[in-house]
């Protein structure tokens, strides 16, 4: 069916280029760039289900349901990730996200169990907290990629460990030392080493995320919480004044809290901006072999569904979570565009043998997940 | 013979083919374009079902066959893994659905106001006395560095206050093994830490109008002390948070957030519970020593005025700062005192 194409698989950019004019008749592609349609098709009623079922087998079972849960959540919500109409399929194994449950309840559970008995026994927790974090995050990026199937084809993940050292600790411990000032720096090599060690079959993602755009973000980022403190601390200034002036039992202050919740929801605006920037950068910088992403999410309306969620998801309790989750997914879906200039049948696959010699059997035992 | 529409993807290539799958009794056919695949039904290993969410069949030669969902092909192939078809079933339907959840929702009590409380209560006994106060000594550093100040009462005014318990408990020499401190904090206050250590405010000692008032506080934080509740506490309380942590380990932060509110109303349970236990450990010793529990009483009546007149005019500290329970416990405080009288004449 695709035999052609296959043998092209050790220059995949080449063989992209070279493919899409003689491409499948098939697919019927012709022109050098075509949209591929994204969507995201679940639904919240059916996810509610699975999402409740997955709590109340957790709590039934102490906790070890959760991993199982886990994997069913995510198989409904990529399975309903549809590229060119095609589901992605996720196979991990509920056990490597018990193991990495188990790792964050001994992490997470020590520093807040050290917190009462032992200021040393918390730093320690949190210690190796920082020193694991190379290592749980290459593991989970591996376990998630070489689990995730699009057209029975896998992702795989290679960053190397060495890498995410210098990246985790090197550059994190820059960007404390610096006061956070390299912290951009920190996140821009962050994205890079976790996009450019994926890849899809055997076409390596490639990412071109520009630091300066991630320092003139967090410039912008700052200047906004500096400019919301003063407005915040002014304002504060000017109703105690105001208080002071016609006596201390005046009334009440409810503009005080009214004035502290819409401090915290500049908080809010502040982060979903920085997160819609993030994602649109990093999306727009990633490039699979002919597959471009174009990523328009806009800070204002992700503001709107953070502050919506939020709400939702205290004032019932948790319960409105599934509708949360959904409705972010869907809005993501809407404003993510791909185009390829060739055919997405036309990428390379892995050849059998070196799929088998990393394949995910061999290193399951030490697959983790863990969601920091 | 039953049929199916179904997407074939061979791996080979990220491509997908529609084939029709065939079925008729154990035998079955993927009928593609230029060929026809014969199978055994048991040949192809089914996937776990998820409502919704399309169905994968995996041939021997690694071929997935992808089938939209539905009541007729789940018949086929349920699935191997029991576990995943009793989800299956459950996530289904609304009806089972939330009949798990409310089923979660009694465990999640029942876990919480018993589980916990029963493994925290001989965890915190067995605690080594050393251990115990290493955990005091730690949270008296921490009070000494955040909160407190050094105690303005005179060495005198300590030593009569520490000399009147001590008389007060001439006949238990076993309660003698307390450490008492003095803090200054802004509020009238005492308090138990782990490892026998009792912490009594100089606002305190200047609010109570009479040695029996004192004795009364003094008599409810030794009630906290036998019945270890600061360690049980520490321990109840990190329970929650692994419970937290465990359900909430893939949520975002709101959710998160929203995790935080029943632990905090669990807390305060807790908390109610303990305050309760002490209040009825302290009645019985007072009474032991002729003293009434109406002392209790009235030095809590004297920290809900002092409280009152403390807080500023806000409707949400006014809000926040009522406390039914107060109401309750001088009840049950005067309750014991008459209780006491009657038998006496």
């Amino acid at each position: 069916m695709n035999e052609p194409h296959v043998d092209a698989r050790e220059t995949p950019n080449d063989a992209a280029q070279a493919a899409a004019p003689d491409a499948d008749a098939a697919s019927g592609a012709t022109a050098a760039t075509q949209a591929v349609p994204f969507a995201f098709t679940g639904l919240t009623r059916e996810y509610f289900r699975i999402w409740i079922v997955s709590l109340a087998l957790s709590i039934l079972t102490a906790g070890i349901y959760s991993a199982w849960g886990k994997v069913r959540k995510k198989r409904y919500l990529l399975d309903h990730t549809r590229i060119a109409g095609d589901g992605l399929d996720f196979r991990g194994t509920p056990l490597a996200i018990l193991r990495g449950r188990i790792i964050a309840v001994v992490l997470f559970g020590g520093i807040a169990l050290g917190r009462h008995v032992m200021l040393e026994l918390q730093l320690a927790f949190i210690a190796l907290l920082l020193l694991l974090t190379p290592w749980i995050a290459v593991a989970s990026a591996r376990f998630n990629a070489r689990n995730t199937f699009y057209r029975n084809v896998a992702f795989d993940f290679d960053g190397r460990l060495a890498t995410a050292f210098k990246v985790f600790l090197g550059f994190g411990a820059l960007a404390i030392v610096t006061l956070g000032l390299a912290y951009p720096w920190f996140r821009a090599r962050r994205a890079r080493f976790l996009v450019a060690g994926h890849r899809y079959g055997a076409t390596p993602f490639t990412a071109s995320v520009g630091t300066g755009d991630f320092v003139l973000m967090y410039l912008l980022a700052g200047l906004a919480v500096v400019a919301s403190v003063i407005v915040f601390g002014v304002g504060t200034g000017v109703a105690i004044a105001a208080r002071a002036s016609q006596g201390a039992e005046a009334a009440p202050p409810i503009g005080f809290y009214l004035g502290l919740a819409l401090f915290y929801a500049s908080y809010i605006v502040i982060f979903a901006f920085v997160r819609a920037r993030t994602q649109n950068l990093i999306a727009n910088g990633t490039i699979v072999g002919p597959v471009h992403m174009q990523s328009g999410l806009r800070g204002t309306w992700l503001s709107w569904l953070y502050v919506t969620n939020i709400v939702a998801v205290i004032g019932t309790l948790g319960l409105a979570t599934p509708w949360a989750v959904v409705r972010l997914a869907r809005y993501r879906a809407r404003t993510l565009t791909l185009t390829a200039s060739a055919p997405l049948e036309t990428l390379p696959v892995a050849s059998a043998g070196r799929a088998s010699a990393t394949g995910s059997e061999v290193s399951d035992l030490f697959d983790v997940d863990v969601a920091l | 013979m039953t049929t199916f529409t179904a997407r074939r993807f061979d791996g080979r290539a990220p491509a997908g083919e529609t084939v029709t799958l065939a079925i008729d009794g154990d035998a079955v056919a993927i009928i593609g374009h230029d060929a026809i695949a014969h199978f055994a039904r048991r040949e192809l290993a089914a996937d776990a079902p998820v409502p919704g969410v399309a169905r994968k069949l995996r041939t021997p030669d690694g071929h997935v066959i992808e089938v939209a969902p539905t009541a007729a092909f789940d018949a086929l192939w349920p699935g191997k893994d029991a576990l995943g078809r009793f989800a299956f079933r459950l996530e289904s339907r609304w009806s089972t659905a939330i009949l798990a959840a409310c089923l979660g929702a009694v465990a999640i009590w029942l876990l919480v106001a018993f589980a916990l409380p029963l493994i925290a209560d001989p965890v915190a006994r067995s605690l080594s006395p050393e251990a115990e106060h290493a955990i005091g000594l730690h949270a008296l550093r921490t009070i000494d560095r955040v909160y407190a100040k050094r105690t303005r009462l005179s060495a005198d005014e300590r030593e009569r206050v520490a000399g009147r318990v001590w008389i007060f408990l001439e006949d238990e020499p076993a309660l003698r093994d307390y450490q008492l401190e003095f803090r200054r904090m802004g509020s009238p206050n005492a308090f138990a830490l782990p490892g026998k250590i009792i912490v009594v405010t100089d606002e305190l000692v200047h609010l109570v109008k009479s040695d029996d008032e004192l004795l009364a506080v003094i008599a409810h934080e030794l009630g906290h002390l036998d019945g270890h509740h600061a360690v049980r506490l520490v321990l109840q309380q990190s329970g929650v948070a692994v419970l937290a942590t465990v359900l909430a380990g893939d949520a975002v932060g709101m959710t998160f957030l929203a995790a935080a509110v029943p632990a905090m109303l669990l807390d305060a349970r807790y908390s109610r519970a303990f305050e309760e236990e002490a209040d009825d450990y302290a009645f019985a010793l007072l009474a032991r020593h002729d003293v009434s529990p109406q002392a209790f009483a009235d030095v809590m009546r004297r920290f809900e005025a002092d409280r009152r007149t403390a807080e500023p005019r806000d409707p949400v500290y006014r809000y926040l700062g009522s406390h039914p329970a107060t109401e309750e416990r001088i009840r049950r405080a005067e309750d014991a005192a008459r209780a006491m009288k009657r038998p006496g004449g």
